[in-house]
């Protein structure tokens, strides 16, 4: 496992802006494990000695598309709860980095990012119950119609979001770092757990799918889209 | 830099004080001081006023904000009474949030991951993520100013502006694309994430995804996929380390 403070601080710079484009700003997507995993994968081949941006571009591609199956059954809306998909990438990236063949380090990568993501969710809940007691503490300065006020507010509320993504891509990367000494030793119990993470994300993205659908016409397309992918694998 | 603009590149930050008394209140009175400032010499009264309402409890997609707001800063300098403007406010909270996410977090978003998701299982480089970005952020960056533009035009009369534009017709076309594309994607995804595995592996990979699916949909509530993965991922840990 690569300890490297350069490349621990990009990760955790890069974990940062995703955790902070998730919810606060600018909610440009750079958050959806797919870009986040690509560009983990970029700075560890460009930070991590005897790792080529050749292999590591791929790689982290491999870790984030695994990750989407799981972010595809996520609705971001208003108020839900919903896991951080963006630190929990990063991590994610990281923790399958430490082993030498990426597809035995997937699980693993999933495992770590399914923690993150979880712990990512919860800190959200956080963030927002101190946004709700700094309006509380700041209630007569609204009333009167403050301009500052609603700028303090605005501005406190960005700054707990950074402190929070940058929290969580930091738990991560610890997770990242602590699980493989705890883990069976052995790559065929890392293929499992490939094999394991692998299937968690189909059966998350086919049941998103569907409760997504509803009982409306999309589920005939969804249903029609599957049929054609699996055709489309197979013949391959 | 214009009122306008200033006001624009703010609501790409409405959610930054989200919480759950007030949930975009205060993003859309910071998103609003740039639009209030004329008034601010020319009524001070009023002025402190909008600013009031303008950071009041408030929920809507993010990316359509921009309708409240250019409707309800158009009815401040129209003069219309303040409650008007409040009770403006709540009514287009649900339709704006429906609108919003049946257009996008249902259905552009995730039909631009899966034809990413696609692209990248049959083989294409990185660059695919580029497109992504591009295509999705020229979407939403369009979205977000035509939804100002519009709102400060329509005042309060923005619902009708809302029911005769594009957005209805758009967030209806887009989801059966969305669902066709997600289920395309599933199996390309997985199929690429196990192109190394044999066929044994492959057949207990459908079995867990079959089982995932039935929890899933029967206890919808409690079997959530972040949980159920997390709870095999460990039980795989402790079988192995158990047998190992």
């Amino acid at each position: 496992m690569n300890v490297l403070l350069p490349l621990l601080g990009a990760l955790l710079l890069w974990g940062t802006l995703v955790g902070l484009d998730v919810v606060t700003f600018p909610q440009s997507m750079i958050s959806r494990p797919i870009i986040a995993g690509t560009c983990a994968g970029l700075i560890i081949g460009l930070l991590s000695p005897g790792t080529s941006v050749q292999e590591a571009v791929p790689g982290g591609m491999l870790i984030g598309a695994t990750l989407e199956l799981f972010a595809l059954d996520v609705l971001p809306f208003g108020a839900a709860r919903y896991p951080d998909y963006g630190p929990a990438t990063v991590a994610a990236v990281y923790a399958a980095f430490g082993w030498p063949r990426l597809e035995v380090g997937l699980g693993v990568g999933v495992m770590v990012g399914l923690l993150t993501a979880v712990l990512g969710g919860w800190s959200m809940q956080i963030v927002r119950r101190a946004n709700a007691a700094a309006i509380q503490r700041r209630s007569a300065a609204l009333s009167a119609g403050q301009a500052d006020a609603i700028r303090a507010l605005q501005w406190g509320g960005v700054r707990r979001d950074i402190a929070r993504s940058a929290g969580v891509t930091a738990c991560g990367l610890a997770i990242g770092l602590l699980v493989w000494p705890l883990l069976p030793p052995g790559s065929e119990n890392a293929v499992w757990l490939t094999v394991v993470a692998v299937g968690a994300g189909i059966s998350a993205a086919i049941s998103g799918a569907i409760r997504n659908a509803g009982r409306t016409r999309r589920l005939a397309w969804v249903f029609g889209g599957l049929v054609i992918g699996a055709l489309t694998v197979v013949l391959r | 830099m214009n009122g306008r603009f200033r006001a624009f590149l703010r609501l790409l930050a409405v959610q930054g004080a989200w919480n759950y008394e007030r949930m975009l209140g205060v993003g859309m009175g910071y998103a609003a001081e740039p639009l209030l400032e004329d008034l601010r010499s020319a009524d001070p009264s009023r002025y402190s006023e909008a600013s009031v309402r303008s950071a009041e409890f408030f929920n809507c997609h993010p990316y359509l904000a921009g309708l409240a707001l250019g409707a309800t800063v158009r009815a401040e300098y129209d003069q219309v009474p303040g409650d008007q403007i409040l009770r403006l406010r709540t009514a287009l909270c649900s339709p704006l949030g429906a609108l919003g996410d049946q257009l996008f977090w249902s259905g552009v978003l995730p039909a631009l991951i899966a034809g990413t998701l696609i692209a990248v299982g049959l083989g294409a480089g990185a660059w695919v993520v580029l497109v992504f970005l591009l295509v999705y952020n020229a979407a939403r960056l369009a979205t977000s100013a035509w939804s100002l533009e519009a709102g400060l035009a329509s005042g309060m009369n923005v619902g009708g502006a809302i029911s005769h534009s594009w957005l209805p017709r758009a967030a209806r076309i887009v989801g059966p694309i969305a669902g066709f594309m997600v289920g395309l994607a599933i199996p390309v995804t997985a199929s690429y994430a196990l192109s190394w595995a044999l066929s044994r592996q492959i057949g207990i990979t459908l079995a867990i995804a079959g089982v995932g699916v039935a929890l899933s949909l029967w206890f919808r509530h409690t079997v959530t996929s972040v949980r159920f993965g997390l709870v095999l991922l460990v039980l795989t840990v402790l079988w192995r380390w158990t047998t190992s």
